[in-house]
């Protein structure tokens, strides 16, 4: 018999990542500017951090 | 003539030392003492725990670094600190015993005019009754246990593909661990690298945590700006959980583990059992037990060191409520308040308090992440401290004028979350401070625009290109000192 879980357990909660999000996260055109832009917001981070 | 004694050699100490070589002059000594020969790249260690890296690609022998630095390198460990001297000299020195393979046993006693104690955590499997890789949970801790781990990971696979299923819990072994962000990062990459072996269908994972909501990770958590929402951490961390198939147990202190179990309480007070084939699991931290004495021999031990041996610093320990706490309370320059010439940065200091709520069951016992200051934050610790020290010999003046309070900083924690080119991912996460300033940021507790989340390839490159860039700073490579800590 197969069992059906619908809501009231706490992984049924949680976004699930749309098709269209996950292609986002492995389009590498757009994933070379988000390495630029991660970087970046690092740099000022460890910038601003220490004087 | 100066002498730095640096004790410990991972990153606080081997940042600290390496800045203090290259801004001192040859005239001054600086002298590192660290039990282990290797230096090792820890946050990389989790892919040695997957064997997508090998044990060599993470270290690297310390004693050709520093002979060609000019360092002097004691592969020893301190047993004790004499801030005052003793009844024959009034200067001050440390005790040590070598673990050098050669003069292993023999003691020495080495005097110092500063010390930075950088000794890291002591790695406390002993808090929890049968955990840790000499019982029977793994560890990603050290090189060493994430080597061992692979091994026991692969016999897993060996009996999923046999077809027997497999259970995985991955977390936190004691109710007061911290370092969530290196097991969350872990049993991403598992559940990866089973989904890569077309072995998904046979594996049970599952998340174990002390924190009272996912994505607590020893900071109370954060809010991020994401898909047209502030939002908290929590959200971030279980849609990862979601899309992964991967349950998860919160608020749960482990204390005991017996071979393929794990028992829990939770902060409802009940006691619970987990099962497990395979389970690698956080211990809790401590300093490493390191005496101090006096000039009389008197042992002042408790004066210089937290009762869990991590060393008292220029940080508020007066113990008030979570209500009243500030980021006033967190030091800033590491130097011990008794012995100035004494610092504390990385995880060898004693935090003022955790960064997350301290929640306790219903029987009283604590289950809260306690702070985490790895990898970002300590090494920005051990070049303030060589900044500060470096200057006051330099000047004869003691200025402090260099600081890191982590209720100022930020830090970047990279998590991977599968290893590959193309197909690798990650969680890139930025918090700004680390200690939530909630009379700077009254709404969110950290500056908005300098904390964020988010998921995909990119952070995957990034922690990548950390490995590399971090090891050829750690490796004194040409223009090391221009790379970030």
């Amino acid at each position: 018999m197969k069992t059906v879980k619908r809501g009231y357990v706490q992984e049924h909660y949680a976004p699930m990542p749309t098709k269209t999000t996950l292609f986002w996260r492995n389009f590498i055109p757009w994933q070379i500017i988000r390495f630029f832009v991660l970087n970046l917001k690092i740099i000022k981070i460890v910038v601003k951090g220490h004087s | 003539m100066a002498r730095v004694v640096v004790l410990g050699a991972g990153i606080a100490g081997h940042t600290a030392s390496a800045y203090l070589r290259k801004w001192l002059s040859k005239q001054h000594e600086v002298i590192v003492v660290a039990p282990n020969q290797y230096y090792q790249w820890t946050p990389s260690n989790i892919w040695v725990g997957v064997g997508r890296m090998s044990v060599d690609q993470v270290r690297f022998k310390l004693a050709p670094l520093y002979k060609r630095w000019g360092t002097i390198f004691k592969q020893a460990r301190c047993t004790s600190i004499h801030p005052e001297g003793n009844n024959t000299s009034d200067k001050a020195f440390i005790s040590i015993e070598y673990t050098d393979p050669e003069r292993k046993g023999e003691t020495e006693e080495v005097w110092y005019d500063f010390l930075v104690n950088a000794t890291g955590p002591k790695l406390n499997f002993g808090a929890t009754e049968g955990l840790g890789p000499e019982k029977h949970t793994m560890s990603v801790c050290s090189y060493d246990h994430a080597s061992q781990t692979w091994n026991k990971l692969q016999e897993c696979f060996e009996k999923m593909k046999a077809g027997e299923k497999q259970k995985f819990l991955i977390g936190t072994g004691h109710a007061l661990s911290t370092c969530q962000g290196a097991a969350f990062e872990y049993i991403l990459n598992v559940e990866h690298e089973i989904r890569q072996r077309g072995l998904r269908d046979m594996a049970e994972i599952k998340w174990i945590s002390n924190e009272f909501e996912l994505g607590d990770f020893g900071m109370g958590g954060a809010f991020i700006k994401k898909g047209g929402y502030i939002t908290s951490t929590k959200i971030f961390t279980e849609s990862f959980f979601i899309e992964r198939g991967i349950e998860w147990i919160k608020q749960a202190g482990v204390y005991k583990i017996e071979p393929n179990n794990v028992f829990y309480e939770t902060l409802d007070g009940e006691y619970k059992k987990e099962s497990f084939d395979f389970a690698m699991l956080i211990p809790a931290f401590s300093g490493h037990g390191i005496k101090a004495y006096d000039h009389i021999e008197e042992d002042i031990t408790s004066h210089v060191f937290m009762p869990n041996n991590l060393m008292k610093v220029d940080a508020d320990y007066s113990g008030k409520p979570y209500e009243e706490w500030t980021i006033d309370d967190w030091p800033s320059t590491y130097q011990n308040p008794d012995y100035p010439n004494i610092f504390a940065p990385g995880i060898a200091f004693a935090p003022p308090h955790t960064i997350s709520k301290p929640l306790k069951s219903k029987n009283g016992t604590g289950i809260f992440p306690t702070a985490p200051r790895t990898g970002m934050p300590s090494g920005v610790m051990g070049k303030i401290v060589a900044q500060n020290i470096t200057e006051w010999i330099k000047t004869g003046n003691p200025k402090m004028d260099h600081r890191a309070s982590m209720g100022k900083m930020g830090a970047a924690c990279i998590v991977s979350a599968g290893y590959g080119f193309l197909n690798g991912n990650s969680a890139a996460m930025t918090v700004s401070p680390i200690v939530p300033d909630w009379e700077k940021y009254p709404k969110w507790g950290r500056n908005i625009n300098d904390t964020m989340g988010e998921p995909g390839l990119a952070g995957h490159w990034l922690k990548l290109s950390m490995h590399y860039m971090f090891l050829h700073k750690a490796k004194g490579y040409p223009f090391w000192y221009l790379l970030p800590e």
